[in-house]
């Protein structure tokens, strides 16, 4: 799975970085690249969901560390775990509120301006990315949590 | 006098991806101030400015689900679910003014349900009517079309399609970086309405404005879900029913001024101003805009949408009202006939 | 309850979750969800939240922070961080305090390539630290320079932090980083009259090294000279308009895979390296990034906002007054709370202030940054500084935070300069026309 994330998040940040360094050179050759800003934002889509299942699966969520450094093993370990169990629940509320969103807007024909793009695909791999994070965090909370998450 | 709540009275919330002091927002407060007056201040309007808490893009999925009361809407930048609304607002050739805008979407959404369906879910309170936009240039001042060729323009994307006709060399970016664009030469222009000079500061790095008419035409603006609208009583719908002719008059105002204060602001900046293009050059403009708009309603059939009658419609009534008629379609509502306060 | 006490209740509930170690991101989101579902509806806030994601990820000016980032990340995998340092420390490393002179140095370099102080922080520190040390630089002394050093890889353009300021306030990214240069470079300049005046009082904080001799001094310089065209051709490129901000991500990053290209360190465990780094640091930042968002949507909700923008008003100090009182309360959040999280929480409560003071929204975007970054290295969460101890576990965190010490010193001076004369930070965008 890591695998996986990595490959689609670099494929996203690849494509989109191309996007824009080719609608610049065109400027200045004389071509036009129109439509490079929704190809960057098609990509950026995936290479954010995918950098956020990868940043979870790493543990690389920024968080505060004051109190539970301080802590004992047991209760540092209780509060991790409880951290996971909200964030579960968070993202599983995101995912339900980002299906809801996509839902009022199938029959909507939702596309990008310029190349007719259709964002539903995008928002299916988004709801799909927060269902995988809500998971990962359920599968720590269960597994029991031996290592603290770390600052990037 | 400041109108004050009375005890017990409705409060709703009312949002806006626009900061308090946008024309937009003006013509809001009026409304605001309107509405407590008028129900004697059992209805009470609390305003949430700057995209606090609706988006630009998303703002009729939000108001439908109660996310504000009441909101602005924009479904002619909508990227989905509004195809109709959208694509209508580019049918409006050789329209007079902003209140026939306004009149005849009224018309269209009468006539044609499909309107209708786009806007499920959320009660209409207000149609806006758009600026006429016109080009803002760096170098060179546009004072015929052929003078177009060649430029990079920041374009919406329904001109992009005329701007090609014509030799330019269209571009879509954010109209954040349009500034520095300009002022650097990344692009050599943009096309957008007179009151940009001032609201957007365009006018310090554009020295030269041409006034183009890009007829837009109206399209709902202003929406209240359906739910909240059920919990309304039948006295203070009657409120919201009244209130929509000052809050449509309010706008036109408010967009003419914003547009008149550009004008103003661009003389003064020395800009050159150049009003109108050579009558052949305004002929050829009309028959691309026409062009451009059956093309738009060929491409409302990707979305199941019949475009052609609605373009049809549109353009009979614009024609009617040249003739000098009054169509039965324009009801007593329509912004002409509301008593406007300067 | 009141809104207004809903907000306060929301902002404590904040705090203790944060303090629990709950994820920021999660932790800012949960509240700001809850207390939209409390304010409004469950419905609104779940609608509310799925919009705000999905609007945050697809963000084109959004966008180009994971392209800065990756920039940055292959720019260390070509060596830059250590290459900045080993040529500023041939230059400068015999005078008094001269490597650490040479830290800030490298840390302004790459400043220019880097959009953030964590990494900035940590890739010159894994660089200068081990040879300070090998020195017999004081440890303190020589972690605190390192832990301040990185503050300018947030000031100095690129900024990830200004990037976000830029998105929340609607201002202008490319003036924003105009507005960010000199009081970058004065920042760096500041730090380096402090470390030389130290030194020369306290000569054992930095002893000299050996001096090098000019002829090896320049053939050094050639190694820096394809770092050096980069970051030339992307902040020159930005100023003269062959591409807009944003576009500067993005030519930058193919400009940064020919450095290694040409450095011969484009191997496959290289790029696998960048590339994962920058996923895992985007990945991050969206995350705290849409739950800052909801977490003030429920704020306005509140109308906390109104009250205390109302009540600096009312006090009728006038708009310095009120800038202090902010400086005091970044400064105190900042103890307890990440940087971009403070940034995204109070940039839209003090925004609204700030421009009806008529003070300018790029102005306050430098402050609000600048204040933020002393913030990274004030205990008890300078998180820069627990970078540096990540680098040398072997020097505890009590001595980092004394070594910091002086430099919080020079920030405050610094800090004083920018909210003294606006100039400071305004001056150069308006000559750029930025
Ligand atoms: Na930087
Ligand atoms: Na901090």
């Amino acid at each position: 799975m890591t695998r996986i994330s990595f490959l689609l998040g670099s494929a996203g940040l690849l494509v989109a970085m191309s996007a824009d360094a080719i609608a610049v050179l065109g400027r200045h050759v004389g071509f036009t690249f129109l439509g490079a800003i929704e190809i960057v934002q098609a990509s950026v889509v995936l290479a954010a969901s995918a950098a956020m299942v990868g940043a979870t699966l790493s543990g690389a969520h920024a968080r505060v560390h004051i109190l539970i450094e301080r802590l004992g093993t047991l209760w540092h370990r209780r509060m991790d775990h409880g951290a996971d169990l909200i964030s579960c629940l968070f993202f599983l509320f995101l995912a339900a509120g980002s299906a809801w969103v996509a839902a009022d807007l199938w029959a909507g024909f939702e596309v990008t301006e310029i190349l007719g793009l259709p964002l539903r695909w995008l928002r299916l791999v988004w709801i799909g990315s927060c269902l995988l994070i809500a998971g990962l965090f359920l599968w720590r909370a269960l597994t029991q949590p031996t290592e603290p998450g770390h600052d990037a | 006098g400041k109108e004050e709540p009375a005890p017990g009275a409705v409060i709703l919330s009312y949002a806006s991806p626009y900061p308090p002091t946008h024309p937009f927002s003006r013509a809001d407060q009026e409304w605001m101030k309107a509405v407590t007056a008028k129900s004697g201040g059992k209805l009470v309007i609390k305003p949430f400015w700057s995209g606090s808490l609706i988006s630009s893009d998303q703002s009729m999925v939000e108001i439908r689900h109660g996310v504000a009361d009441i909101g602005l809407i924009t479904p002619i930048y909508a990227r989905g679910g509004a195809h109709a609304l959208r694509g209508q607002a580019g049918f409006y050739g050789d329209i007079k003014d902003l209140p026939d805008q306004v009149a005849i979407y009224k018309c269209l959404e009468a006539a044609f349900p499909v309107f209708g369906k786009e806007l499920e879910g959320l009660h209409v309170l207000a149609v806006q009517g758009g600026n006429f936009p016109g080009v803002l240039t760096r170098h060179k001042p546009i004072e015929t079309l052929e003078d177009l060729r060649g430029l990079r323009l920041r374009a919406q994307t329904e001109a992009l399609g005329m701007l090609r006709d014509l030799g330019a060399d269209p571009v879509n970016m954010p109209m954040g970086e349009v500034y520095s664009a300009l002022a650097k030469g990344v692009i050599d222009g943009v096309v957008a309405p007179a009151d940009t000079i001032t609201s957007l500061h365009f006018g310090e790095v554009a020295p030269y404005f041409t006034a183009l008419h890009f007829d837009r035409g109206a399209y709902p603006a202003r929406a209240m879900s359906d739910k909240a609208w059920q919990r309304l009583t039948p006295e203070l719908r009657q409120v919201m029913v009244e209130t929509q002719p000052i809050w449509e008059a309010a706008l036109a105002r408010q967009i003419l001024v914003a547009e008149e204060r550009g004008l103003e602001k661009g003389a003064d900046l020395g800009m050159r101003m150049i009003m109108a293009l050579p009558p052949a050059d305004q002929e050829r403009f009309r028959s691309l805009y026409a062009e451009n708009a059956r093309r738009i309603a060929d491409e409302l059939a990707h979305f199941d949408v019949d475009g052609h009658p609605i373009l049809t419609h549109a353009q009979d009534l614009i024609a009617a009202r040249a003739r000098g008629e009054t169509p039965a379609c324009f009801g007593p509502e329509n912004p002409q006939q509301a008593e406007v306060s300067p | 309850m009141t809104p207004e006490l809903w907000g306060a209740a929301g902002v404590l509930v904040l705090l203790i979750m944060l303090t629990l170690g709950l994820p920021i991101g999660v932790a800012l989101a949960a509240v700001g969800a809850g207390g939209i579902a409390i304010l409004v509806t469950p419905e609104a806030a779940m609608i509310k939240a799925g919009v705000v994601a999905f609007e945050t990820i697809a963000k084109y000016e959004l966008g180009v922070l994971p392209l800065f980032l990756l920039m940055a990340h292959l720019c260390f995998a070509a060596g830059a961080s250590r290459d900045f340092f080993d040529v500023a420390a041939r230059f400068i490393g015999h005078r008094p305090g001269g490597l650490a002179l040479a830290s800030i140095a490298g840390c302004a370099g790459f400043g220019a390539i880097s959009g953030s102080s964590l990494a900035t922080a940590a890739t010159i520190g894994s660089v200068a630290l081990p040879e300070m040390r090998k020195h017999n630089y004081s440890p303190a002394f020589a972690t605190g320079a390192l832990a301040a050093g990185g503050t300018l890889g947030a000031l100095i353009p690129p900024s990830g932090a200004l990037i976000v300021f830029g998105i929340i306030a609607e201002q202008s990214i490319g003036r924003l980083f105009a507005a960010a240069v000199i009081p970058g470079l004065s920042q760096a300049l500041f730090y380096m009259v402090g470390i030389y005046i130290l030194c020369r009082i306290w000569p054992e904080l930095g002893p000299k090294t050996a001096r090098v001799p000019w002829r090896d001094r320049l053939p050094a310089l050639r190694r820096i000279i394809d770092i050096l065209a980069l970051v030339m051709f992307v902040v020159g490129g930005l100023m003269v308009g062959w591409f807009t901000p944003t576009e500067a991500a993005s030519v930058g990053a193919v400009g940064s895979f020919l450095l290694c290209a040409i450095r011969g360190a484009l191997t496959r465990a290289a790029m696998t390296k960048a590339l994962a780094d920058t996923l895992r640091t985007t990945g991050m930042i969206y995350v705290v990034i849409i739950g800052a968002i909801l977490f003030s949507t429920f704020v306005s909700l509140t109308g906390i906002t109104g009250h205390m923008s109302a009540l600096v008003t009312d006090l009728g100090a006038g708009p310095m007054v009120a800038v202090l009182v902010i400086a005091l309360l970044l400064l105190v959040l900042g103890s307890f709370l990440d940087g971009l999280a403070l940034m995204l929480l109070t940039a839209p409560i003090f925004l609204p202030i700030i421009v009806e003071l008529g003070l300018s929204p790029i102005w306050f975007g430098i402050f609000l940054v600048r204040t933020m970054e002393i913030g990274f290295v004030h205990p008890p969460l300078g998180l820069n500084c627990y970078v540096i101890h990540g680098i040398a576990k072997d020097i505890p965190l009590g001595t980092i935070f004394r070594g910091i010490v002086p430099f919080l010193a020079i920030d405050f001076v610094h800090l004083a300069v920018i909210i003294a004369f606006p100039a400071v930070t305004l001056w150069l965008p308006s000559v750029l026309g930025a």
